[in-house]
């Protein structure tokens, strides 16, 4: 047949007419000639096809062997997601732990652990008692500071500051009745700022046996009212407890 | 096209574009398609357990199957470029892990012959099928090798649905008459040589 590629491209590139097209598929069955020619138009489409996706499949493989793949921009993008989920479940959990109600006990102690951990020496050279109770406060012998302070005290006139020291060191001494005597002569004194009444909830919280949380949010509220020293530690707890 | 490229992506748009459009447009959109999704590859690895080389294929093959439907026109833009690809890639490295020791150019041959046979009617069709199936693809490939540069270049860019205009383009043929003209010669030359083996 002449031009017989032609005529065949025709047919496969849908270009016949109706008529045509069933002529082709007649000529198909009665001319095995042709048949041959049409299947060979169709493996040599189908070769030359092979061999062009193997040509691309050589450009893709020397593309990834000079450019490895990129990390994905979903993953990153997936990634910023899980930051950001993580950053909110911390927000969450960081307003959850701080919402939720501190035990008075746990307050108490952080306060005695930022406060009272040394208690402030007079830089005077001059030989002094009180000076000498506190020192052995902040070299941690307590037990020898209380019996320093107590001598003071029981030698006559002691001032506030004797008090308040003798009660923080019987309070670290977990001597709870003790701090409470100590803090409650403390507040009795008439000062500008009177830390009595704070200290002694303090040790109640610290101490935590039944109703003493009620009553050291009592002597806290009494703190707020009154305007007193440790007004606003007294304002924040009272949130919490 | 237009409606349907419209719903896509503008970067996969682009791509989709760049296949229809031939020419050097197609070969560039061909390696970018190709450069976009690569990270396959190593899912491949990871999540198939294949060999890189075996994931290569894997992956090459998905591209160059989607590049033929995107330019057949069978792509219908119901899910963007990616998940269409991936959706081809699994099945890929799934055909793979099952067919492992099977030839996967035959296979797919013979699935793209059948694309073409269907327009056959039946009888034809099996008349066709039966010649097709003696072909012998080695001996036929060799001679293509052996046609020299220009046919054996007009044979594969007509095998991958270039036009004759872009064909007269791509090897420098006056027009397109002279491309279709040079094509038929070089495929009639083709039979000549194979009739011969």
């Amino acid at each position: 047949m002449e031009n017989g590629i032609g005529y065949i491209e025709e047919y496969f590139k849908r270009e016949m007419s109706a008529g045509e097209i069933r002529q082709f598929e007649q000529l198909i069955l009665e001319d095995p000639a042709f048949a041959e020619e049409v299947a060979f138009y169709l493996s040599a489409r189908q070769v030359a096809q092979d061999e062009g996706e193997e040509e691309k499949k050589g450009r893709f493989r020397e593309i990834y062997r000079q450019n490895p793949p990129a990390r994905p921009l979903r993953t990153i993008r997936r990634s910023g997601w899980y930051i950001a989920a993580a950053v909110l479940a911390a927000l969450i959990l960081g307003w959850y732990l701080y919402q939720r109600p501190i035990a008075p006990g746990q307050l108490a102690n952080r306060y005695i652990e930022q406060h009272w951990q040394t208690l402030g020496v007079s830089m005077s050279s001059k030989e002094d008692s009180i000076q000498t109770g506190l020192l052995l406060y902040n070299e941690g012998k307590w037990q020898e500071a209380l019996r320093q302070f107590e001598n003071i005290i029981r030698s006559g006139n002691p001032g506030p500051d004797l008090k308040k020291y003798a009660g923080i060191v019987a309070l670290r001494l977990k001597d709870y009745d003790k701090a409470l005597v100590y803090f409650s002569q403390l507040t009795n004194y008439k000062l500008y700022a009177n830390p009595g009444l704070f200290y002694q909830a303090i040790t109640l919280m610290e101490r935590n046996r039944s109703g003493d949380p009620e009553y050291a949010k009592r002597l806290l509220q009494q703190v707020v009212q009154n305007d007193l020293e440790e007004k606003e530690t007294a304002l924040e707890w009272l949130k919490k407890l | 096209m237009t409606s349907i490229t419209s719903l896509l992506h503008p970067i996969d748009r682009k791509l989709t574009a760049g296949l229809l459009q031939g020419g050097i447009h197609k070969r560039k959109a061909e390696e970018q398609l190709f450069t976009n999704y690569a990270y396959f590859i190593q899912e491949g690895i990871k999540k198939y357990a294949l060999e890189e080389e075996d994931a290569f294929d894997a992956y090459s093959d998905t591209v160059l199957s989607a590049i033929g439907r995107i330019t057949d026109g069978s792509f219908e833009s119901r899910s963007s470029l990616k998940t269409y690809l991936y959706q081809i890639f699994h099945n890929k490295c799934v055909d793979l892990l099952r067919k492992k020791a099977t030839n996967k150019n035959s296979v797919h041959r013979t699935l793209s012959i059948k694309d073409s046979l269907f327009s056959l009617s039946d009888t034809a069709r099996s008349v066709i099928q039966r010649l097709v199936d003696k072909s012998d693809w080695a001996v036929l490939r060799q001679k293509l090798d052996e046609l020299g540069d220009n046919c054996r270049k007009a044979l594969l860019l007509w095998a991958d649905g270039y036009s004759d205009q872009e064909i007269a383009t791509s090897i420098e043929y006056k027009t397109a008459a002279v491309a279709k003209t040079s094509r038929i010669r070089c495929l009639e030359k083709l039979r000549q040589l194979y009739k011969a083996r």
